[in-house]
């Protein structure tokens, strides 16, 4: 596992956290994406070290290869962070559409309850 | 195999009653307790039969196999003697209530339902052979306790009264929980009977438990508040579950674990303390209240802390004696609370200040009450007399300091026992100053029928003594061996106990007859209201915290959780070896990372909307151009192409949004940034802390070879996809497959909330050309 | 959008269209043994669509129909194995020799990913549809506004 790739993953995770706590909807789904590379990275790089592409009829000794499981997996990582990218743009078309702008809203059934206590004392 | 029959012909009469008991219009709708009596009449039989048997029938059913959980029944003497109980009164309860409900009362399914739950949980608790079953059903009866109170459940009161039993019951519950863990010492399959007398630190921890456990469930002061609140149930629940059966759960556990815990330090004197102290204290509560439901409730906390305090002292004739006032007090105690239930249905109050000389209008009840009434005072010739007796004898018959305080409690009670049931009979059905009741509705035949019934087993009882004593004698045993020796005594002669009942008697009831002439001038109940404050600060605070925690925001909800995680990341600091760290493969790597980098820093740096998503189209690329590096093909292609779909995405979907994002506090941005650092740095930690310490080589060959042998082809990643991993891929599809459902969705509820023209459905689009709008667009 | 009005732009597009289904078949079937498959196929033809959709190209395909489809094929692939009393998504291989392919190999996994490829192409069409009605009519003029002012940057 590369130190650099490491700290790529840290930021990544950084900057999409960043924006995941954002209120902007469209800032959410570009921190969810940010947070879908950093994952994607973190199981390449726990795959091992750099090595030929996992091609059988192409590789002289089979143990010069990149470990192929982790790529599986992150194959099927991408495709999914694909499909909750895409689901959270429709949402936050669908959101500017209801209320004109992508903004957040706080909860309003859990604002009613914090209300409630708060009137109680 | 039998003993789980019964149990399933609980649930099978629950889910008829539940299905068809509240919408069938034919029969009559009381029809619902018909149904929930025979499964306690199934278990009935099944519990005399058990007692018939010399041998104890089980049966264990693994519930966790590899945990070793088992859920076992065990019927024997004393188990059959419970359940008896516990189904015989359920029964008459069942009949009880088809009279003291009308047809025309509200929720009558779902009463008849829970209640049939309740009798179910408390025959498995009784029958139970493992402490699991037990915890399990002890938790259950709770939970049924608590519907039941809460029956009338739009009535605010009853709402507080139901939550106050569920939290103090509940609470034992996991008292009695940590105590069964340090007994069981990881076995957990031990069958009830086979755990051995323990002492040590753990054993007298586990001891207090249990004992705080069974103070809970039994209304044992201090945690006695609830019982009185849970006179808000209908009367039948309150004369099954508080007073015949369910608080008898902490008397039973004393029983049971007492032969386990008695060389214990602590379980003699504070089961003595819970048990003497709720003796005095219950009575004296009776002897203040005016509501004769009450009076008996607080009279139940007096009868269990004697049974109690009894049973703690654990020795043979100890057990003796608390067995048998378990069974005598089951039965007169349910025949008083049945009648003050008919009292109430059949005058409208339970206010002994308003009632009065009830003697001649209900002279069934009135009889019923004295008989039942005597047999609790211990007045010959009725059973509660020779199990008072015993009771006595018992104290009399230890030694040491357990000797005086036992002697002096019990006596002391007993007359406040004697008192404030000569005060009840006194003041319902005596001549009244304040006018006597004479508006009486008419007799309801269930309601006579059942309390006569069992106003007459405390005088069969006394008459086939030695049947009783035999019973209580073979299921004490159990417990403690040297209670073979004892038996009920009809006739005594004139022994210290019996000069000792004697003076009781002759104490009491001029106390009792002082007191029922000044109903008025008694002071409101002290010493419950302190306790009845903590629990609702309890519930209050409850209330604050989740006010406090559950705000509302979301982006703040998510930085809690953010937080919490970027904590469990520091263990893995020291696991850090920087040593073993390998900086990059290859030179092309870090500039791909400042690329990577640098476009995720542009979607946070770039105001617009579209320049951001260009940024994330950077990212993407690095990672590609990473992939590559790595040895990894078919990632780099998919991500490129991802990538591509992605940004047009934004393109399009962002560009209907405001171009620029709002714009956020100074203060919040600083805290967000801190707080993203945090998880970054943990999440970097983490995989450098797991990166320092390899697990071995990956069996990277293995997979190449298989591959091109088995999978039918070359490209290994795309082999592992399809065949080796095709089941995930198969999932991996569904949830594409969702997702798209999920958009097709959000547009089309879109389309009709909006009224909107803009049809973009393909089919009606002309193939070809290009769209009205797009061809004017252009022309201009 | 961003290229609304450029026609060297939509006739790129237009020219690219059969290229990419000649790149996504060859992906397509050469997945098993080289980089590439039904996701990696199918994305090529999504971002075609994609690309035409933004530039105001037409786009003659119906999402759900595809994904319906795709999700059939999938199904039966999945569960077919079952009729004849193997397990779930078991692969089989045919292998034959055609006058002008030569020697060609064929699994059940070709037909799973060709099931993938209609999934992640209506998917794509779905989402497009999607972004793109409703807020349409509404806001293009302001739109072309704000296109010219992403373009300046």
């Amino acid at each position: 596992m590369s130190g650099v790739l490491i700290l790529v993953v840290g930021a990544l995770t950084a900057i999409g956290t960043y924006l995941v706590t954002s209120r902007a909807l469209s800032r959410i789904v570009l921190g969810f994406a940010l947070l879908g590379h950093a994952a994607v990275l973190a199981l390449v790089t726990a795959g091992g070290r750099a090595g030929d592409p996992p091609l059988a009829d192409r590789l002289e000794t089979s143990a010069d290869a990149a470990d192929p499981l982790p790529q599986a997996l992150s194959l099927t990582a991408i495709v999914i962070s694909f499909g909750l990218t895409l689901f959270l743009l429709a949402l936050a078309g669908r959101q500017r559409q209801l209320s004109g702008d992508d903004l957040v809203e706080d909860d309003i059934e859990d604002r009613r309850i914090a209300e409630h206590t708060e009137a109680e004392q | 195999m039998l003993l789980w029959v019964v149990l399933g012909a609980h649930l099978a009469g629950i889910g008829l009653i539940m299905f068809a008991g509240g919408t069938q219009r034919r029969l009559d709708a009381r029809a619902v307790f018909v149904v929930a009596a025979l499964p306690a009449l199934f278990a009935t039989g099944a519990s005399i039969r058990g007692l018939s048997q010399d041998t104890a029938t089980t049966s264990r059913v693994a519930w966790v196999e590899g945990l070793d959980l088992v859920l076992a029944l065990r019927l024997d003497a004393l188990s059959a003697l419970l359940g008896l109980i516990v189904a015989g009164i359920g029964v008459l309860v069942f009949v009880y209530s088809a009279g003291y409900f009308t047809e025309s009362s509200a929720g009558l399914a779902r009463f008849a339902a829970t209640l049939s739950g309740f009798s179910a949980s408390m025959i498995g608790l009784v029958w139970s052979d493992s402490i699991w079953t037990l915890f399990v059903f002890w938790e259950l009866t709770s939970i049924t306790s608590f519907l039941l109170v809460g029956h009338k459940h739009v009535d605010e009161a009853v709402q507080r009264s139901a939550r106050r039993a569920l939290l103090i019951t509940a609470s034992g519950g996991l008292a009695l929980l940590a105590g069964l863990l340090l007994i069981a010492d990881g076995d957990t399959g031990i069958a009830l009977r086979d755990l051995e007398p323990t002492t040590g630190t753990a054993a007298t921890v586990a001891a207090a438990l249990v004992l705080i456990a069974a103070a809970t469930k039994s209304a044992q002061i201090p945690f006695h508040v609830w019982l009185p609140g849970a006179m808000a149930a209908p009367t039948p629940v309150s004369a099954y579950l508080h007073s015949a059966t369910m608080v008898k759960a902490g008397v039973i556990a004393v029983a049971l674990f007492g032969p386990i815990f008695k060389d214990t330090d602590v379980w003699q004197p504070l089961g003595i303390a819970f048990g003497l102290g709720s003796m005095i204290w219950g009575a004296i509560g009776a002897l203040r209240h005016v509501d004769a439901k009450l009076i008996l409730a607080w009279g139940t906390i007096s009868q269990l802390g004697l049974m109690i305090a009894v049973l703690a002292t654990g020795s043979a004739k100890a057990t003796f004696a608390g067995i048998s006032i378990l069974v005598a007090h089951a039965i007169f105690k349910a025949a008083l609370f049945m009648v003050v239930g008919e009292i109430d249905v059949r005058t409208g109050t339970r206010d002994v200040r308003k009632l009065g000389g009830l003697r001649t209008s209900m002279p069934v009840a009135f009889w019923v009450c004295v008989v039942s009434g005597a047999s609790m005072a211990g007045i010959p010739p009725l059973l509660g007399f020779p199990a008072k007796e015993a009771a006595l004898e018992a104290a009399l018959g230890v030694d040491g300091w357990q000797r005086v305080v036992l002697l002096v409690g019990v006596v002391g009670g007993s007359v406040l026992t004697v008192a404030y049931t000569t005060r009840f009979v006194l003041t319902v059905f005596g001549p009244s100053d304040s006018g006597e009741v004479t508006d009486v509705a008419p007799r309801r035949l269930p309601i006579t029928a059942v309390t006569t019934l069992l106003a007459a087993a405390s005088i069969v009882g006394f008459v086939a003594l030695d049947w009783v004593g035999d019973g209580v004698r073979s299921a004490a045993v159990l417990l403690n061996p040297g209670s073979e020796v004892y038996s009920l005594i009809r006739w005594p002669g004139l022994k210290t106990a019996f000069v000792l009942s004697m003076v009781i008697i002759a104490a009491g009831i001029p106390l009792g007859w002082f007191l029922s002439r000044r109903t008025d001038d008694i002071p409101r109940p002290l010493g419950a209201d302190g306790a009845d404050r903590l629990v609702d600060e309890v519930l209050s605070g409850a209330r604050r915290i989740t006010g406090r925690v559950q705000h509302g925001s979301l982006p703040v909800y998510l930085m809690t959780a953010v937080v919490v995680a970027s904590a469990a990341s520091v263990p893995f600091i020291a696991a850090i070896d920087v040593d073993a760290l390998r900086w990059t493969d290859g030179a092309v790597v870090p500039a791909l990372g400042v690329l990577i980098v640098a476009g995720a820093i542009g979607t946070v740096r770039i105001p617009g909307r579209l320049g951001a998503a260009l940024g994330l189209g950077s990212v993407g690329f690095g990672m590609a151009g990473v992939f590559v590096a790595q040895g990894a093909p078919d990632l780099a292609l998919t991500q490129l192409l991802v990538e591509t779909v992605v940004v047009v995405a934004f393109v399009i979907g962002l560009g209907r949004l405001s171009a620029n994002f709002p714009p956020v506090g100074y203060v919040w941005r600083t805290l967000r940034m801190v707080v993203a650092t945090g998880l970054g740095a943990a999440v970097s930690i983490g995989l450098a802390g797991a990166a320092s310490k390899p697990s071995g080589s990956a069996p990277v060959s293995d997979f190449v070879d298989e591959a091109a042998a088995t999978g039918g082809g070359n490209n290994v990643v795309n082999v592992i996809l399809t065949d080796v991993r095709a089941l995930d891929t198969f999932g991996e599809v569904v949830v594409l497959v969702a997702v798209a459902v999920g958009i097709v969705a959000l547009a089309q509820s879109g389309r009709a909330g909006a009224g909107d023209d803009t049809d973009l459905d393909p089919e009606g689009a002309d193939p070809e050309g290009t769209p009205a709008r797009s061809v004017d667009e252009v022309a201009s | 959008m961003i290229a609304d009005r450029s026609i060297v732009v939509q006739d790129g597009i237009r020219l690219a269209s059969p290229l990419a289904i000649i790149v996504a078949t060859m992906l397509f079937f050469g997945g098993h043994n080289q980089p590439g498959g039904g996701f990696a196929g199918g994305l090529v033809l999504g971002a075609v669509v994609a690309l035409r959709s933004a530039t105001g190209l037409s786009v003659p395909l119906h999402p759900v129909r595809m994904m319906a489809l795709g999700g059939v094929i999938i199904g039966g692939v999945a569960l077919g194995p079952l009729v004849v009393g193997d397990v779930v998504l078991d692969q089989y291989i045919w292998e034959t020799t055609l006058p002008v392919l030569g020697k060609v190999k064929a699994g059940t996994a070709l037909i799973f990913d060709a099931g993938v490829v209609l999934v992640v192409l209506g998917l794509i069409v779905a989402m497009l549809d999607a972004l793109a009605q409703g807020g349409e009519h509404r806001t293009t003029l302001r739109l072309d506004a704000e296109g010219d002012r992403e373009a300046d940057q």
